[in-house]
């Protein structure tokens, strides 16, 4: 992702905000629908198309869970284990996509194709137990079956075209 | 026990996701009144109608927006709070999913009253589908001319920005919110002086909760006086709340304030407990209130009446429990939540909730001390009310409520060495 590509993303929306710096995180949300997360030169394109430090940039990507500063895997599927979704089996939903995917609890899987992380309150507690694939719907209430048809079609479906997360 | 759907419009009706579904529905009609008064008149509805905010906080909505000044010489904003992130509250989210003209009415409705151009609505990072919904609605309504420059007449524009977070509980607190928007860390702002003074880029601003804002075009249609008049004089109106946890039919229900109990929400309209179960807690408020307990079942569904039975009404996220559910785990579990999302600029509440988890943490993995009791109980004075804003308070309230409530269930995970992992409730096919 470019500088001119994140330029060319918020010109039509700069005149919407009073101060510049607000247009940060809607760039890097753009800057990280291409790799799915932030590497450096995400963020270094990010600083010349908003005109603030580099340094600055990442300290404000650092604050935010959906922000990504580190690889992940090409889906990310967070399982919300917030205490309603925890009195209606979220801590096993957990551990058993973890068993499927191959990791052990939250982490990525070996070939690359899955990040899993626990999730706090995903707004979805009527859906409980339940899980999000990058911030597409909180589907819910899933068995473990149900889990297994969401895993199995993800990896047929491969890596998206654009990343939501 | 009358459920009322005002803000739930597309529980009644059909098509809310197009305007002109939404006109159908008679969708417009409380701009259309608003457009009529003076700016100050449409303030002094609000004031009328006894609304309060519905995020968590409970604030009278028109006292909130009388305190912007009319001369600062500046723009005010409106700024609306869908950054819905509290434990057990969807409230919200079926709002952005099924009915987002009447939230962008609401908006519009506040925006003129205080003489506002341009409102934003912050979204929270992790709602993708209701983010591509909002975006639909707002495209629409600039189609049409619902937004832009002529929106509130020849000449009178307003306009509504979408703003996305990215994964942050505390953006939802309003100034923590404004930081967010402002392009920054989303850690909250020192108050005063308020948002009403110097919010968004230091202009006036009003912030209201999608609930809130919601609210009004029904208000602003069939007037303030009919929305007083529903329930208790200082508690008036419709409120959702969302049910979950150990319940047959969680969800979310509207409901007329003061005319239902809690045992009537949990045990009517959310289907009560699995046979065999017997009722242990419940947190009323989302899971930054004092936990209740079978004794307060009974109390009306209010402002006044929950805070009489010591918790708060809070965002109306009601979290149920049974007897198969050990308070001292749960407890734990929201110890975590609080540590997780603390954003760490104070001290008491950065150090003070990861202690708070740590300590529940070993009481319920068989490593807890009757010490530890007082230990925690040292704590909660030391956290609460110490802090620049009220996640901290939120962190104390459920456990040392839980402590004062359930004392021996804690003694006796002490004493058994630890909580064993219950049978979760699972999945019902009803």
């Amino acid at each position: 992702m470019t500088a001119h590509e994140i330029s060319e993303f918020l010109a039509p929306i700069r005149h919407e905000f009073a101060d510049q710096r607000s247009l940060i995180l809607p760039a890097l949300r753009f800057a990280q629908e291409e790799q799915g997360w932030l590497p450096q030169e995400a963020m270094a394109a990010v600083a010349e198309a908003t005109g603030y430090s580099q340094a600055y940039v990442e300290s404000v990507a650092s604050f935010y869970d959906r922000l990504y500063t580190e690889p992940v895997g090409r889906r990310v599927i967070s399982v919300c284990t917030t205490l309603s979704c925890m009195l209606r089996g979220s801590d096993e939903l957990l551990a058993h996509v973890a068993a499927n995917i191959g990791t052990d609890g939250e982490g990525t899987s070996a070939d690359g194709m899955f990040t899993l992380q626990r999730a706090e309150c995903l707004g979805a507690c009527d859906r409980a137990p339940c899980l999000q694939v990058d911030s597409g719907d909180q589907q819910g209430p899933l068995t473990h079956d149900d889990a297994d048809a969401i895993i199995g079609a993800l990896r047929a479906d491969g890596a998206p075209t654009r990343y939501d997360r | 026990m009358p459920q009322l759907n005002s803000v739930y419009r597309h529980r009644e009706f059909q098509d809310l996701l197009t305007l002109s579904g939404y006109e159908r529905a008679g969708g417009w009609n409380g701009l259309k009144a608003t457009l009529e008064m003076s700016p100050d008149d449409a303030l002094y509805a609000f004031h009328r109608s006894g609304l309060r905010g519905r995020g968590g906080a409970g604030f009278p909505m028109g006292r909130k927006a009388s305190f912007l000044p009319k001369d600062s010489g500046r723009p005010t904003y409106v700024v609306c709070n869908a950054d819905e992130s509290e434990p057990g509250t969807f409230k919200d989210r079926e709002i952005l999913d099924n009915n987002p003209f009447q939230l962008v009415e609401g908006v519009a409705i506040a925006s003129y009253g205080v003489g506002c151009e341009r409102a934003y609505i912050y979204v929270r990072g992790e709602y993708g589908h209701q983010w591509d919904v909002l975006l639909r609605a707002i495209a629409e309504c600039r189609a049409t001319g619902r937004l832009g420059p002529d929106a509130f007449g020849p000449g009178a524009p307003f306009d509504i920005t979408l703003y996305r977070g990215a994964g942050a509980y505390i953006c939802g607190e309003e100034t923590a919110l404004l930081e967010s928007l402002e392009g920054k860390r989303g850690q909250p702002r020192l108050k005063p002086p308020y948002p009403a003074v110097a919010g968004l880029y230091d202009c006036p601003t009003l912030i209201n909760n999608v609930e809130t804002l919601a609210a009004l075009p029904p208000i602003m249609h069939r007037g303030a006086d009919w929305y007083a008049a529903l329930g208790p004089e200082k508690s008036p109106g419709t409120k959702i709340f969302s049910v979950s946890g150990h319940v047959l039919k969680p969800g979310n229900y509207e409901i007329v304030m003061g005319e239902t109990t809690l045992r009537d929400l949990i045990f009517d309209l959310a289907g009560g407990l699995r046979d065999g179960r017997e009722f242990k807690a419940c947190w009323p408020g989302g899971s930054s209130v004092p936990v209740l307990t079978a004794e307060h079942l009974d109390t009306p569904l209010d402002y006044e009446s929950l805070a009489g039975a010591g918790s708060f009404l809070g965002s109306g996220g009601c979290i149920v429990m049974d007897d198969s559910g050990c308070i001292v785990r749960a407890s734990w579990r929201l110890a975590h939540f609080y540590r997780h999302e603390s954003c760490g600029k104070c001290t008491p509440c950065r150090e003070g909730t990861g202690w708070l988890e740590k300590i529940l943490g070993r009481m319920v993995h068989g490593e807890g001390r009757l010490e530890d009791l007082a230990m925690l109980e040292s704590l909660f004075g030391r956290i609460s009310g110490r802090t620049l804003c009220a996640l901290a308070d939120g962190a104390v309230a459920p456990v040392q409520s839980a402590l004062e409530l359930f004392r021996d269930d804690f003694e006796r995970v002490i004493e058994q060495g630890g909580s064993p992992v219950p049978e979760p409730m699972g999945v019902i096919n009803a």
